[in-house]
């Protein structure tokens, strides 16, 4: 079943097409990959997806982009709400200057959630979701940049967890990491898609192989094929698709 | 081993003297005002520099050439909180304002008004300031030369200043941070609030830093607006409610054909730097945490 649905979906910064009728479905409980050269337009894509690109000046769309039907560039969803329903993990680690306690509890203080109790459940529960609660539950009021940089990235997986999102972006998120804390951000991922749909944009084509159920391929801001990992990777029908994940370019 | 490969070329070892030295020089120029002001003002003022000279009024004759400058210390005072009572609240706005609008058209008019305010003479600012605040006649309020009448013009002084720093300050913060809590699904009000203003206040502590700095100092506008006060008033307004400036008794003390009262000026300048000085540390101290996170970015 697909969570989030996108429809000739076209993306502009001024006058240049960024994105160019891309049409693909975004299925629950299973992990997209997005792939492609740098400048491809998935990063673009990834952030239309929660209205990341509004901030951005002279960025318009066209097109339709669907969570549970309800298009989401339409008045009948407000960006701040999508963006509860839909969360974020950044490149590089950006946790917020205060405590590993508020840093999770941040997206539920903003709606208000008052009940220490409630803040206190919730945060461990999301540390836990995010494989970080039993190296941090010592030391909750220490401040987030005490943590490493994998632990730094699983917190804002844990801070994006607390709100409850449906779906989740990743935009590249272990680029910044070393190779063991890319490892447990991957099993994570794995433990994550049981309950959410994941859409993760990556570089590295090994990781897109390892950890993603579907996997599409952008080139030059069009979408050239997506489809199951395990076919694009092994038999895909595209000659432009053989030629990137074979590294003939890119 | 190759020398060419293991040291320096002569060229370039000079070239790192000659700059080095250039630094040093440059640095000492800087400083050398604030080395000579201190100097002189402590070499001549420093014979009635003492803790009576302190807390004690102006008396004798010409006033000021028996008792000391509590008239002056307290007012300043009275002054800078009244204008900062002002100009705080309106420029960190204004400066938010900015930030939130970025390059609508609006914000545009707003920064160039604010610019167009930091290039008007302070003696300017006195005339619209007697003209609004203290003058019985046109558009007045009635004031009179009054603390509240003076304190407020320097108030609009330092709007743009704060204005245009707090901008800047928000402006700092890494748009990462910023992102980062629109990705959580927090408002424009709730990001500002709660993840660019704290990064930001060290930043907007030196705005209101440089704002205070530059209203201690002034005199002109008050010439209009407040003059000066030999006692302590017990009104903010009206015809009683002028108080001593530190800036205006020096200007006043220097003008008496008196050598005492040149003395005294001197010792005063001394602890408007001092007063300088202190608030300086004082914001510094109250923005701490906000410049360790700073750094930590």
């Amino acid at each position: 079943m697909a969570r989030m649905s996108v429809s000739r979906f076209y993306a502009y910064y001024g006058e240049n097409a960024a994105l160019r009728d891309i049409s693909l479905e975004i299925p629950d409980r299973q992990v997209l990959a997005l792939i492609g050269p740098s400048g491809c337009g998935k990063t673009t894509f990834l952030r239309s997806l929660n209205r990341m690109n509004d901030f951005v000046k002279e960025f318009s769309i066209e097109g339709h982009v669907t969570l549970d039907g309800v298009d989401i560039y339409s008045s009948e969803m407000h960006p701040v709400m999508l963006r509860r329903r839909v969360g974020m993990v950044f490149q590089k680690p950006n946790p917020f200057h205060k405590s590993i306690f508020e840093n999770v509890a941040y997206g539920l203080r903003i709606q208000g959630v008052r009940s220490r109790t409630i803040l206190s459940d919730m945060v461990e529960k999301s540390l836990r979701a995010a494989a970080l609660w039993d190296e941090v539950k010592e030391r909750l009021d220490s401040s987030a940049f005490s943590l490493s940089g994998g632990q730094q990235q699983r917190l804002c997986i844990a801070r994006a967890l607390a709100v409850e999102p449906e779906v989740i972006l990743l935009d590249e998120p272990a680029s910044a990491l070393d190779p063991i804390s890319t490892s447990r951000i991957e099993e994570l991922i794995q433990d994550l898609k049981t309950q959410y749909a994941i859409v993760i944009v990556t570089h590295n084509m090994q990781q897109a192989a390892r950890i993603s159920d579907q996997t599409a391929f952008f080139l030059s801001g069009e979408l050239v094929e997506m489809g199951e990992t395990s076919r694009i990777f092994t038999n895909p029908s595209d000659p432009k698709t053989e030629d990137y994940i074979t590294g003939r370019f890119g | 081993m190759d020398r060419s490969r293991s040291s320096l070329s002569f060229a370039r070892q000079f070239r790192n003297t000659v700059l080095g030295s250039l630094t040093f020089l440059f640095f000492g120029v800087a400083v050398a005002p604030l080395l000579l002001i201190v100097y002189v003002a402590w070499d001549s003022g420093k014979s009635v520099l003492d803790w009576s000279f302190l807390t004690t009024l102006p008396t004798g004759f010409p006033v000021g050439s028996e008792g000391g400058i509590l008239n002056g210390i307290v007012g300043s005072l009275i002054l800078v909180f009244l204008a900062s009572a002002l100009s705080v609240p309106v420029g960190v706005w204004a400066g938010m304002y900015l930030w939130q609008e970025g390059k609508s058209p609006v914000a545009h008019l707003v920064r160039l008004l604010s610019d167009l305010l930091l290039g008007v003479p302070s003696v300017v600012w006195g005339i619209v300031g007697f003209y609004v605040f203290s003058t019985s006649t046109g558009y007045g309020l009635h004031w009179g030369f009054s603390a509240l009448a003076g304190g407020l013009t320097l108030g609009f002084i330092m709007i743009p200043i704060v204005t245009r720093v707090t901008e800047q300050a928000l402006r700092e913060v890494p748009l990462s941070y910023i992102e980062g809590a629109f990705a959580l699904g927090a408002s424009r009000w709730q990001t500002l609030r709660g993840v660019a203003l704290p990064g930001a206040m060290a930043g907007i502590g030196t705005g209101i830093l440089l704002g205070v700095l530059n209203v201690l100092g002034q005199t002109a506008p008050l010439v209009f607006t407040n003059y000066y006060n030999t006692g302590i008033p017990n009104s903010l307004v009206g015809s009683q409610g002028a108080v001593g400036d530190l800036a205006m008794q020096i200007f006043i003390y220097v003008h008496e054909p008196s050598k005492a009262m040149h003395v005294k000026a001197m010792a005063a300048a001394l602890v408007l730097l001092m007063i300088v000085l202190v608030i300086d540390l004082g914001i510094r101290l109250l923005t701490w945490g906000s410049r360790k996170i700073a750094s930590r970015v």
